[in-house]
């Protein structure tokens, strides 16, 4: 029984962290259909950023957090305004293959300009410290994940429902045209989509940072192709989608830790692949695909 | 086919009034040109009704007016010319539109719909009070504020496509087909929601095919074919030329 | 015998204009190049040839596919399991199931198997495929290569995983590849032009219009796909055969987009584009490898930057993207730029 407690918290704060980062390339995809694959460079960007307060003696651990949000989401909205932009009407098949390139750039960018190996930041390490709750062993960082993630989820539905630009990040994932016939700035809903995805990949990053207390340049990109892969399964375009593709993804990935045999350990990545695209083949728009079409882009 | 009477009939309104001026407006649709060189006026307090067959261009003069579709030609808004301005300048000087097929944000509730409406406006106790003026104006919009807009009616999602439009408090009402694929009952009540505003000061340009109850409401109206406008006059003169009939039946 | 139609006629035209180049280069590095040089081409001929694998389904059906270098390297260790002497295996795959270290083939045989089985599994996997919507199929294609690729690290005792595979014999040399990439652009235009690639290119303009036509989308698809995965096979095997050693990094991400941005830069939609966008960026990335290396240039020594080819290839494909979507080609084929326009 413990056990089973034990993995299911484990799946918990997989899937914290897939949802996290899974919303933060659903809010932009929603809006503009831009699958955004350099969203696990704006997570890098966040790890260099600790790595820049490190070389600068700055070891306060609130300084650093909020260094790497902030650079993170400084970092989004550039590419918005650099990369994405000439590519806002275009198909979601030519947003791809931009966003694939500026991760390459981006990528080795890191390499050339700071370093193709692991760069140790421990300024994050005290986050992370045993938990032991009536026979259940926990991580004290798997904890705030969760709850980190718990607060986004209500703190994002706030937005979107409370305030007059959150309101038109919805309306714009339908029918964005008319959203600029209501007088919205089409480059402010833009501009605070890409916003709210660096906040989400800036706080996935501090997570991802103190697990590993390390950056590299590809630290990114294994967590965004799984988030992707939530994405998909939830219905891409969908923030509820993502949420749960997020979720659902941990928990089979826990499944496949335990119940893949030992042998087969090498193989959880494709299992996991394997039934993402089995999802899709049943469900080709995803869980909680989005109801309606999308109207046209701008 | 006889020619078009003069495109500018000068006579009709002092310069004062006008408060949109198109002047020889082409629109295109990539490369296609689907208005060719149009111009029309809309007078201050005035329903000006744009008539015409599917296809005419209609729409698209519209879209040019709120700058979402390309063209070359003059339009003037309240004595600026906002040829140039973006979309979101151009709503934001007054001009508001309720599209052809209405558009309403189906994934948002009714109140979210009518909130949008209000984007740019900033004073809260005045949106309230718009937002309750509607709602008593449409008990059923009231009812369902809090459900997903696309749970409405044809007719109610064309209620609200027009509440959401005057939310903004516009100088200009451009309303595209308002009546179309509705029953005759609910027509009628558009129509008659469209001369309640018209009797309170508003200035509306009417994009119809319903040409009949357009012209009853209409001070004066412009009749479209394939990208021109064939016929102008007020709704008297309009309403006995054969050439209406014929245009808008497809009989020539 | 096979009856062309008018378009597939100046399809051929274009194809023996592109073939004369591909002559060209190779002869001229055949001659005149170092044996560095040489090795440079040749594996810009596999890479021709795996775009052009790639452009018949990307090109026709406008479905992007991320899976090109998974099935490059099934069909190259689907030859090199057959063709390696089993005195190799036995030594390099001592735990080798089913016997695969108990036989050898000659290279001719290994290499129809090869694409036997890539062609079958290409088969199977686009049953699926083809019926998904654009973004959605090429999300599967992305599986794919991350499960195809998880298989080859993880069955070290077939595949080795990540260590050299080798003892495969080395039959092919520049002139081999250069026929086989001629023979491959051959196809690809006959394909484009066929009554198949008009109707398959139609209907990714207007799927709606083209299924009211009685255009069987899914099918042609199906054909696209598999065509290409036999091409992507063939180069699998030419890469094999040249170089005698594989392994299963060469068939993950880097190549994925190597091949990508070089088909993109040239025009996905054309044969000659994709010829054009290989050659451009095999040589350019060639150039800025050299950069990379620090050189002295004009008296200048320049540092060493690792990265800067990695920062070209990005740039490549997102500049192409922002400002020629369609890549430099758009939709003229080499015979175009020499004809005039008749209407
Ligand atoms: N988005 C568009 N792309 C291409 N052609 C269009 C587009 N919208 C309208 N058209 C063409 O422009 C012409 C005028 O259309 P429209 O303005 O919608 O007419 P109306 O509103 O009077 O029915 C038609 O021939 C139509 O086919
Ligand atoms: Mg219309």
């Amino acid at each position: 029984m413990e056990y089973v407690i034990q993995q299911g918290l484990n799946a918990l704060s997989f899937g914290a962290e897939y949802a996290l980062l899974a919303l933060g390339l659903a809010i932009v995809f929603s809006i503009m259909g831009l699958v955004n694959f350099a969203h696990g460079e704006i997570i890098a960007v966040g790890g260099y950023t600790m790595v820049a307060f490190a070389a600068l003696a700055i070891g306060n651990p609130v300084i650093v957090m909020a260094g790497a949000v902030i650079a993170a989401m400084l970092a989004s909205l550039t590419l918005e305004r650099v990369a994405f932009r000439p590519v806002r009407k275009a198909d979601p098949t030519t947003g791809l293959l931009t966003a694939f390139g500026v991760s390459i750039v981006l990528q080795n960018v890191f390499l050339m300009f700071v370093s193709p190996r692991p760069i140790a930041v421990t300024s994050l390490y005290f986050l992370d410290w045993p938990i032991e709750i009536a026979g259940i062993r926990l991580a004290s960082l798997q904890v705030f994940e969760t709850l980190t993630t718990i607060v986004v989820i209500v703190a994002l539905m706030l937005f979107l429902r409370r305030t007059v630009l959150g309101l038109a990040v919805r309306a714009a994932s339908l029918d964005f045209e008319m959203v600029r016939l209501t007088g919205i700035k089409a480059n402010r809903v833009f501009a605070m989509a890409f916003l709210i995805s660096g906040l989400l990949a800036g706080l996935a990053c501090i997570f991802i940072m103190a697990r590993r207390g390390s950056v590299d340049p590809h630290l990114g990109f294994d967590p965004v192709l799984k988030a992707f892969v939530a994405c998909v399964v939830g219905g891409f375009g969908s923030l509820p989608g993502a949420v749960l593709g997020g979720f659902l993804l941990g928990a089979v990935e826990v499944a496949m830790l335990v119940m893949l045999p030992q042998s087969l350990g090498g193989m959880t990545d494709a299992f996991v692949f394997m039934i993402v695209a089995l999802i899709l083949i049943w469900r080709p728009d995803g869980i909680l695909s989005p109801a309606i079409e999308k109207g046209d882009k701008l | 086919m006889t020619p078009a009477r003069p495109l500018i009939d000068e006579g009709r309104a002092s310069q004062a009034d006008r408060m949109l001026t198109i002047q020889d407006l082409h629109v295109f649709h990539g490369p296609i040109e689907a208005v060719h060189g149009i111009s029309l006026n809309v007078e201050r307090g005035k329903c000006i009704s744009l008539l015409g067959p599917n296809g005419a261009g209609k729409t698209s003069t519209i879209s040019a007016i709120t700058g979402i579709a390309r063209a070359t030609g003059s339009i003037r808004f309240e004595d600026r010319e906002i040829s140039a301005d973006s979309v979101e300048a151009r709503i934001a000087s007054g001009i508001a539109v309720s599209p052809e097929g209405r558009r309403i944000f189906s994934n948002l509730t009714i109140l979210e719909n009518l909130t949008l409406g209000a984007a740019l406006q900033r004073d809260q106790a005045e949106k309230g009070r718009d937002i309750d003026h509607w709602f008593s104006l449409f008990p059923i919009l009231a009812e369902r504020r809090d459900q997903a807009a696309g749970t409405l009616s044809g007719g109610e999602q064309q209620m609200l496509a027009i509440a959401r439009a005057l939310m903004a408090r516009p100088k200009i009402l451009l309303l595209d087909e308002p009546s179309l694929g509705l029953a005759p009952k609910i027509v009628r009540q558009i129509f008659d929601l469209i001369g309640t505003l018209k009797d309170k000061g508003m200035t509306i340009l009417l994009v119809e095919q319903n040409a009949t109850q357009a012209l009853k409401l209409a001070d004066y109206a412009y009749l479209m074919s394939s990208g021109r406008i064939v016929a102008h006059g007020t709704a008297d003169e309009l309403g006995k030329s054969d050439k209406l009939m014929a245009e808008l039946t497809g009989v020539a | 015998m096979i009856r062309l139609s008018q378009s597939q006629r100046s399809g051929l035209v274009g194809a023996a204009l592109l073939a004369a180049v591909l002559v060209v280069i190779g002869v001229a590095t055949l001659y005149f190049g170092s044996r560095y040089q040489i090795r440079l081409v040749y594996s810009a001929y596999v890479n021709l040839i795996v775009v052009l694998g790639l452009q018949v389904f990307m090109g026709n059906a406008r479905i992007t596919n991320l899976s090109h270098s998974a099935f490059m390297g099934i069909g190259a260790y689907a030859a090199a399991l057959c063709v390696t002497p089993e005195n190799i295996k036995k030594i390099s795959l001592p735990a080798a199931p089913w016997g695969l270290a108990d036989f050898s083939l000659d290279p001719v045989l290994s290499a129809a198997i090869a694409i036997v089985i890539t062609a079958v599994l290409a088969f199977l996997l686009g049953l699926f495929i083809v019926r998904l919507t654009s973004i959605g199929a090429t999300i599967v294609t992305l599986a794919v290569l991350v499960i195809v690729h998880a298989v080859f690290l993880y069955r070290t005792d077939i595949f080795k995983g990540n260590q050299a595979f080798f003892g495969i014999p080395q039959v092919f040399d520049l002139g081999w590849v250069v026929g086989i990439a001629i023979l491959a652009v051959v196809v690809c235009r006959l394909f484009r032009e066929s009554r198949w690639g008009i109707q398959l290119r139609a209907s990714a303009d207007d799927e709606v219009g083209a299924a009211a036509m009685g255009v069987q989308i899914y099918k042609l698809r199906l054909i696209a796909w598999v065509l290409g995965a036999v091409i992507l096979a063939v180069a699998g095997i030419c890469y094999a055969y040249f170089l005698g050693t594989i392994s299963a990094r060469p068939f993950y991400f880097n190549h994925v987009f190597l091949t990508l941005a070089m088909l993109i830069l040239g025009g996905m939609r054309t044969v000659t584009g994709a010829v054009l966008g290989t050659f451009l960026i095999s040589f350019g990335l060639e150039g800025v490898r050299y950069l990379e290396t620090g050189p002295v240039l004009l008296g200048i020594d320049l540092p060493e930057a690792l990265g800067l080819s990695g920062i070209a290839l990005g740039a490549v494909i997102v500049l192409t993207m922002a400002l020629r979507p369609t890549g430099i080609m758009g939709n003229r084929e080499i015979e175009t730029l020499f004809v005039r326009k008749t209407f």
